[in-house]
């Protein structure tokens, strides 16, 4: 692996940080009430709650894919939630996402998919061709790289995921889920990359429900109940 | 070498596909609006060439048999009048056969033996063709028969100009109608796909890409669906083109001018099929940032 700790240009500023957020889906009840957060660069969490509680909505403020109805969320010291649209893709490309359903692209390529950011990043092709090469032999899919996502196993289709997720050497991973569809081995396996990625720099939320799976681990836990947050050291 | 790559799905939505076909037509229809113009263009350049510097004296022929001296006369003074200005080249008075013969695809070939008053006619080429000259045949004329009528085919080719002015307004409103359809149902079809895609977008949007990253995405999907149409439209308007010409070729040209589309006709002809792939292009490209500036 040849990733690398970045160079931090807001030194100071913590990787997530939520002020009073408040979450509510058109004229429904507030599923997220009154956040506040603020983690450090090089954090690592666990997001635990029963389904339904709101992790994945939680996350959802945290990769843009929509503004919270109250508060305000802060990335890397910029306030997103008043940001002008023309300045999120540059925070986006911080950001490396494993959604719960993956959202490959089903037309591409393993290879194609997982060399989507860098290309959207107007990387150059030689260099995205050894990067992404490098980075799926890692994950044990180096045969795989011509297969389309349709005929991947969901834990094949996770690596993709996952790969294309920290290609681009992102300072925070957000990831919903992940080991949802795998065996305990390789559940076990991509619990490591986390730590890996994080001892490097990056800032990792983990989200699941998988009281398991958080008990093998001590990282601090963030748990949501009844739409508020609870820090549990 | 432009990259035409694109990240999308190539096929996939409906709404894409009838893109090729729609350029299609309008390429067709741009090539034969187009071809008409340059024909009438052409057809009405020959004639003007052939016609400056020529008029024709009309003599109106006689009430009746008796007075065929006096119109003999009258042509006698009239050529003797036209002769004396100096500038004439040549006088040709047509006889009773070659008017017979011109008439003939009007009215019928045994039009000589009737007995409607035919009007003589006199030929004269210029040596010189200023307007001023025409008028001073004219006053010359008037003075020996008053009522001859000295026809300088102005007239006549003043309507067919204004005639060629609308052919060639209408052929550019037709032009201007079918690229407005052509951008509307390229507008539509984006949206269509922008709808269809959504999911694809927002991936694209959540790993960092720019508007005009998906807008290029788009532009050259629809760019590539267009040409498609355009080498169509191109080849089908060439073909029927060619056809037409060949008809024309084995029809009796009576009053037909022969008619040939120069090589700089032929060389814009490709430019009708690029200009519409790229408004196609251009206006995908403007839709899909105009729908992605209202997502987060
Ligand atoms: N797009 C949406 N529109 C309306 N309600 C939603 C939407 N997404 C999630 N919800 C609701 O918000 C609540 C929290 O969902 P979610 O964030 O997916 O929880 P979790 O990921 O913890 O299971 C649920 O009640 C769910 O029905
Ligand atoms: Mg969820």
């Amino acid at each position: 692996m040849t990733l690398s700790r970045k160079e931090k240009p807001d030194e100071e500023a913590p990787a997530v940080q939520l002020d009073s957020v408040a979450l509510r889906y058109e004229q429904g009840p507030f599923i997220l009430k009154d956040l506040n957060l603020v983690l450090p660069a090089d954090s690592i969490r666990f997001l635990t709650g029963p389904s339904g509680a709101g992790k994945t909505s939680l996350l959802s403020l945290l990769y843009l894919a929509q503004r919270p109805s109250l508060g305000a969320v802060k990335l890397f010291g910029t306030d997103v939630t008043a940001a002008n649209r023309g300045r999120l893709p540059a925070i986006r490309r911080k950001l490396g996402v494993i959604f719960q359903d993956f959202r490959l692209l089903d037309h591409l390529s393993t290879f194609d998919n997982v060399a989507l950011p860098l290309r959207i990043a107007g990387i150059a092709e030689t260099e995205i061709k050894e990067n992404v090469t490098e980075l799926l032999s890692w994950v044990g899919l180096e045969d795989l790289m011509e297969t389309r996502p349709a005929v991947l196993s969901g834990g094949q289709k996770q690596r993709v995921a996952i790969a294309r997720a920290v290609v681009n050497r992102p300072q925070l991973i957000l990831a919903d889920e992940p080991t949802g569809n795998v065996d305990d081995e390789i559940g076990m396996r991509l619990m490591q990359l986390f730590i890996e990625l994080n001892r490097l720099g990056a800032c990792i939320i983990i989200a699941t429900h998988n009281e398991h799976l958080v008990s093998r681990f001590d990282f601090p836990r963030l748990s949501l109940a009844d739409g508020c947050l609870e820090e549990q050291a | 070498m432009i990259d035409l790559r694109s990240e999308l799905p190539l096929g996939g939505d409906s709404a894409t596909a009838y893109i090729p076909w729609l350029v299609a037509i309008m390429v067709f229809l741009g090539t034969l609006a187009v071809s008409g113009v340059n024909t009438f263009d052409s057809i009405l350049q020959g004639w003007s060439r052939s016609m400056t510097g020529t008029l024709t004296v009309q003599i109106p022929s006689a009430a009746s048999e008796t007075s065929l001296s006096e119109t003999t006369a009258q042509i006698e003074r009239v050529v003797r009048a036209l002769n004396a200005t100096q500038i004439v080249d040549s006088v040709t008075v047509l006889s009773k056969s070659e008017l017979n013969n011109l008439l003939a695809p009007w009215l019928g070939d045994d039009i000589g033996d009737s007995d409607i008053p035919l009007p003589t006619l006199i030929d004269v080429t210029l040596t010189d063709e200023a307007p001023q000259t025409v008028e001073k045949l004219r006053t010359a004329i008037a003075e020996v028969v008053p009522n001859a009528v000295v026809d300088d085919h102005r007239r006549w080719f003043g309507h067919l100009i204004e005639l060629t002015e609308g052919f060639r307004l209408l052929a550019l409103c037709v032009a201007c109608v079918v690229a407005i359809a052509l951008a509307l149902t390229v507008v539509y079809a984006t949206r269509a796909s922008l709808a269809e895609f959504k999911d694809i977008i927002a991936v694209f949007h959540f790993i960092g890409a720019q508007d005009m990253y998906v807008a290029t995405q788009f532009a050259k999907r629809t760019f590539l669906a267009a040409f498609k149409g355009s080498i169509g439209g191109f080849a089908s308007g060439t073909v029927t083109l060619l056809l037409i010409r060949w008809l024309a070729q084995n029809v009796e040209s009576g009053f037909l001018p022969d008619v040939s589309l120069g090589l700089s006709f032929w060389l814009t002809l490709p430019f009708i099929g690029i200009l519409a792939a790229l408004l196609a292009m251009v206006t995908a490209y403007i839709t899909v940032l105009g729908t992605l500036r209202t997502m987060m």
